[in-house]
Order: structure tokens, then sequence, then C-alpha cells
């Protein structure tokens, strides 16, 4: 018997069927890889300790780091446009417009599709020589552009798909965080003359502050494990131009079959991804909860 | 009262626990019927209809053994196949790519030497450049089912508006083929892709290992330990694929496969470089008058890249010699049904197969079929997946950007021997 009075004792014991599959898929598989990061390992012969040394290789591997640049540039160009687009559909949603209804359906919709198919739409509307956007082009006379084949617009190219499946996500968030603003405080500035923006700036963004800092965070995290859709659109190309570092362990671990490393890898991203999410959660100021 | 209820729910989460065990029970039914082969094939698409059909076949005239299989979907095979043979589940017979039979060698696939002597394999009667191609350290883990090389897809009608009646031979008559078409017709004269979008360029890669092989060079030396292309041999093949787009322009910049393989199915290109598995999709074409032959020896001897798919039994099999006897089987029935295979555009390995009527009847394939003896298998490495896709890349770079050919192979030189210290 537990000891304690019976609601807890019940409560640990209802906790049990989750903890169980939590520890058995999630705790168990995270500890584990990273016990594997320290051996050599191909999954179909023993491992092989190794100790730090794929931590060392990584270190010292060109390939890792344009990888990792190549996410960061991802985070760096999806975080903001994503978060500001977010937020001004929010805007609209929560306005006066009559199409507001239409719009927050169209908004998210798109966040329904499967990374699958969202990939291969756009990589076929963005195909230099038979896709839309091209055609497009040529009938007002212009030259086609190699949307997904031009180091230059690569990954500016997958971005832009990539806001137009995800914005819909943050929107949702930030518009319920608005709603939740009482009206007398929108009442009472029009009654002192402010203007919209200014309702905007002073008002609305500072009230769902930590709602725009969970997005941030949300969004640093997602964008940093970015790998479907650019794997899809452009295959890492050109000339893995835009091979991203989920790619690269992807590749190492499963076509390489070097578990170790990948392993390794993988826990780089993961501290990376933590001290991140700290300091954002520290600039928020979530750390007075 | 509270301790009986207590009593109550224990005694039934003990029973119920039962519950869980009851799916574990073996069946221990005795097959009294056929013998069931039990595989997994990782074709899907064109491939996977004409493969099922084969099987079909198979079980229709056979009374003693049939074959059953779930088919894996191809992008997660050999995720699959690799966790089931490590876990000593996987079923009796396989389908491995040539590359990937070494992953699984020595201890995961069984060594076919000793079964094929019992069971009198008609070995002799297999081509023999994909046979040995599935020999490691001296014994087989694998039986070919066909060869899958890059060969040369030719438009003929645009071939002949621009006067040209015979096909290139090499280097030098494919290019001024490819720039009397598109100067006569204005269509593009050698739709060879270069850029990497949904799929990976790989037939740069894949020309420029068949031209080393045609100069009689090698990728890595004989015991894979380095790269071996950085030569006279290797530039001359680069020089070759840069050429083609920088110098005679006969192939457009920024061309991926799917552009490539679109074009000349639209009979908007002269040339086509791709493997076999493309010719389903150019039959079904309306209005194309092509065809389709071995890859011509540009700068040497007929050489061409290729992979391969082949047949496999997994290790756990060698406790049962009688169930490897019918599984072996069902690999002869298959391979020498090559015809049935071909229709997926896939060369058989069988000679007889390839000397018989039914499949010297069918359209294109008899023409490309001489190819099989001409394939070069990709060095048995570790770690010549991570070596083709590097190389890939790089070649990719080189021609985007027209790169100074011995920088260009000092660097992949340099690259290829660091992957290979890893491994």
């Amino acid at each position: 018997m537990i000891p304690g009075n019976k609601d807890s004792r019940d409560g640990y014991i209802f906790c049990i069927p989750f903890l169980l599959i939590y520890i058995l898929f999630m705790v168990y598989p995270l500890i584990n890889g990273f016990i594997i990061s320290f051996f050599k390992y191909n999954i179909l012969s023993t491992k092989k300790f190794i100790g730090l040394a794929n931590y060392r290789t990584l270190f010292s591997d060109s390939k890792f780091y344009s990888s990792l640049w190549h996410t960061t540039q991802f985070v760096l160009i999806t975080t903001p446009s994503l978060l500001i687009l977010g937020f001004l559909m929010a805007l609209f949603v929560n306005s006066k417009s009559p199409f507001k209804v239409a719009g927050e359906s169209i908004f998210f919709i798109p966040y329904v599709f499967s990374m699958t198919v969202v990939s291969t739409l756009w990589a076929w509307l963005m195909q230099k020589n038979y896709g839309l956007f091209n055609h497009l082009l040529s009938t007002v006379g212009l030259n086609p552009v190699g949307w997904l084949i031009d180091s230059k617009w690569a990954i500016w190219s997958v971005s832009f798909a990539t806001l137009w499946w995800t914005a819909g996500f943050n929107m949702i968030l930030m518009s319920a965080a608005i709603r939740q603003i009482p009206t007398e405080i929108y009442n009472s500035s029009s009654i002192d003359g402010a203007s919209y923006w200014q309702t905007v700036f002073k008002i609305t963004m500072p009230l769902i502050k930590k709602t725009l800092s969970l997005c941030l965070i949300l969004q640093v995290i997602a964008s940093f494990n970015v790998f479907g859709q650019v794997f899809v659109m452009t295959g890492g190309g050109p000339y893995g131009s835009t091979r991203v570092l989920i790619q690269y362990i992807y590749e190492n671990g499963f076509s390489y079959f070097k578990m170790g490393y990948s392993a390794a890898m993988s826990y780089i991203l993961f501290a990376l991804i933590m001290i991140c999410s700290l300091i954002l959660n520290k600039i928020g100021g979530n750390e007075d909860d | 009262m509270k301790l009986k209820k207590m009593l109550a729910l224990l005694l039934l989460l003990i029973a119920s626990t039962g519950l869980i065990f009851a799916q574990g029970a073996a069946e221990t039914t005795t097959q009294k019927g056929p013998t069931v082969v039990t595989f997994w094939s990782l074709f899907t698409g064109g491939d996977g209809e004409f493969f099922d059909a084969m099987i079909d076949e198979f079980n229709a005239t056979h009374t003693d053994i049939q074959m059953k299989t779930d088919t894996v979907k191809f992008d997660s095979y050999y995720t699959k196949l690799t966790a089931a043979l490590a876990a000593g589940t996987a079923p009796d017979l396989v389908v491995v790519h040539e590359a990937n039979i070494r992953n699984y060698v020595p201890d995961q696939l069984l060594a076919l030497d000793p079964y094929l002597e019992e069971n009198n394999f008609p070995v002799d009667d297999f081509v023999s450049a994909p046979l040995e191609a599935c020999k490691f350290d001296g014994q087989y883990y694998a039986i070919p089912l066909d060869v899958h090389p890059i060969i040369m897809y030719a438009n003929t009608a645009l071939l002949k508006q621009a006067g040209i009646n015979d096909l290139p031979t090499n280097y030098e008559e494919l290019i001024a083929d490819a720039k009397a078409v598109q100067d006569k017709t204005g269509a593009m004269g050698i739709a060879c892709d270069n850029t990497t979008a949904v799929y990976k360029a790989y037939t740069l890669t894949r020309l420029f290992f068949s031209m080393m092989y045609e100069q009689d060079g090698q990728m890595l030396s004989d015991d894979n330990m380095s790269a071996a292309f950085n030569n006279e041999y290797g530039v001359k093949a680069l020089v070759a694929l840069q050429d083609m787009v920088n110098k005679y322009e006969v192939t457009p910049q920024g061309l991926d496969y799917d552009s490539s393989v679109n074009a000349f199915k639209l009979g908007q290109a002269a040339f086509h470089f791709n493997g076999v598995w493309a010719t389903g999709t150019f039959e079904k074409a309306d209005n194309l008058d092509f065809v389709a032959v071995a890859l011509p020896g540009l700068i040497g001897k007929p050489a061409a890249w290729g992979g391969s798919h082949t047949l496999a039994i997994p290790a756990t099999e060698a406790k049962d010699p009688d169930h490897v006897k019918d599984i072996l089987t069902c690999i002869d029935w298959i391979t020498a049904h090559g015809e049935m295979w071909s229709l997926a555009g896939h060369i058989p390995t069988r000679t007889s197969v390839q000397e018989s009527d039914a499949f010297k009847a069918l359209p294109y394939r008899a023409g490309y079929a001489s190819a099989a003896a001409s394939t070069v298998a990709p060095p048995a490495t570790d770690a010549w997946s991570e070596i083709y896709t590097t190389l890939s890349d790089k070649l990719e770079y080189a021609v985007a950007h027209n790169s100074n050919p011995q920088m260009a192979l000092d660097d992949m030189e340099k690259t290829v021997n660091k992957i290979i210290m890893t491994y």
C-alpha cells in the first residue's frame, strides 16, 4: 500500500500506464541513444566502445559544420517570418473584417496537410522546367528561375513553402491569447484616441507576451529540427548546399550505418536546442513563473 | 468489505494478465499442405506489379511450394530489413540491392555455395559479371535477379530529322549528333541531369564511374582503402561531363532528374542517359519513337555503372536445409522466367532467358541486354554509400561551376580518403 491519503495513491496508480509507455518509448531511447554515441555501432554487429571518438570526429567534420549552418540559416529565416506572419494573421482574425471567419479556416488548412503532400506540391510548383511558377513567369516574358536548384534561392524557396504550411499554427495560439484580452481595455484606449497600430504595439503585444514567448521557443525548436520538407524539395541540393543537420544525421545512421556517430551528432543538436530554449526562456521573462 | 473489494480487483488484474500472453502461443499446427516460402520484396509501383505477377504465376504452377509476402514499402525497406535480420525475424527470401549485400555479410545472410552444389543449381546459366558481384570473400551470398545499368536512350525521330541514321558509338560522335539535332530542330541535345532537386543528380556520378572503367581505370584501389580516380582517366572523364554543359552546350545548366526524364518523354531531347528502369516510362509515352541501347564506350571500351537486384536467404535458414532447397527452387524459377521481370525494363541475368524467343519478342529490351556483360558493380566496401553520395555532390558542383578539373579531383580524392578512414 502506498502511504498517504487515498487520492494521491490512486493518482499514482492511474499514472502508471502512461508512465510505462513514456519510459519505454521516450526515456529509454533517450538514454540508450546517448550511450550509443560512445560506441562504434552499425546495428548488425556488436557495439565497440570508443569513448569520445565520435565527438572528436564531428568537431573536425566540415560537413557537420556546413549542415549545422544550413539548419541555422533556416532557423534565422523562418523564425521571425513565421512569428510575424502568424501575428498578422491573428490580428486579422480578430479584427472587424467580414472575411475573418473564412480567413481563419484558409490560414489554418495548410497546417492540416502532411509534410510529404506539402513538399511534393511545392516541389512541382517550383520545378524549373515544368513547374507552374516558371510557366507564369514565361507568359509575362521573364526567364525561368531555378527556385529549388539555384543555391541562391533554394533555402528561401523551402522557407517560403514552410511559411505557407505552418504559419497557421502560430496564428491559432496567438489568436487565442488575443481573445483573452478584456474588451474594456480596447474600449478605453479608443476613447483615449489611440490609433490601430498604437493599440497593437502598446496594448495587444504586451498583454500576450507569454504566448509570444512560447511561440518563439516552439518555433525555434521546430526550425532546428527541420528535415522533411528540405529533403523532399531539394534533396539537400544543389550539391549539398541545403543539406540540414538532421539530413546528415539521417544519412550517417541509415545510409552509412554509422549509428554511433549519428547519435553523437543528434546529442550535440539536442544540447544546442536546449541552450537556445533556456536563453529564450530567460529573455522572454518566463522565469518569474 | 474494503479488503474483499481489493482482493477481487487484484484477482481480476492477475487473471487479465493472461490475456497479454494469449497471442504468444506458437502456432504448432503442422502444415500438411504446400511448403510456404515467405519473402519480402522492395518493389513498388510498376516494378511491384510485374513482380507480383511473377509470384502469382509461380503459385499457380506449383502445388508443393507457395510463396507469400507482405510487401515492405521501398522507403523504409532497408530499415525494416536490417531490424528483422538483426532480430532473426526476417522471412525466408529477401530482395536486396547488390550494393547493400555487403552490409549483411557474413553473419546475416546465408553463404550459398554448399546449398547450390547440393541442389545442382544452374550457376553456369548466369551471366558472369552480375553473378560474381554477389560473391564476398569467395562465397556467393545472393543470386542476381536482374542487372539495371545506365544505358543510352535516343529519339529516332529527332535523329532522322537531323539526317542522322546511325547511333553514336563514342563521345565525339555523341556531341556531334547532339549538336546537329539541336541546330536543326531546336530540341535539347542530351537530357542528362546535372542538378539535385527532388532526386539527387546521380547520373553524373554514374557516367563518371562508367567512364573510369571504360578506360580500364578504377574508382578505388584494389584494397578499397584509397581513391584511384585522381589521374589522367579521371580528368578525361570529368572534362567530358563538364564540356557537355559548358563547352559544347548540348545539355542545359541546372537540369534536374525530373526535367531530364520529361524532356525525353515529351520528345524534346535527342539523347538521354538513365537506368534501364526508365524504359517503362518511355514506352507509355504517346508518339515517342525511341531506341534503348547499351551505353556506348564513350571514351574507351564499353563499361557501365549498374545496380543489381538480388535474391538472398537470411542466415537463420541454415537450421533447415530442406527448406533452403525449396527457397532455391523459387529462386531458380524466378530467374528462369526473367522475361516476365524484364517487363519492368530490367535485364535478366540468365543466358538462357536472354536467348529465348519470349525475351527477344519484347520491345526495346533485347536492344540493351548485351549491357549485362559490361556492367560494373560498385566497389565492395562499407564506405561506398558515403563515397557515392559525397562524389555526387562534388561532381555536381564541378559541372555547375566548370571548376578546374585537377583541383576538383584533388579535392575529391582528399575527401574520399578521409571518408574511408572513418570506417
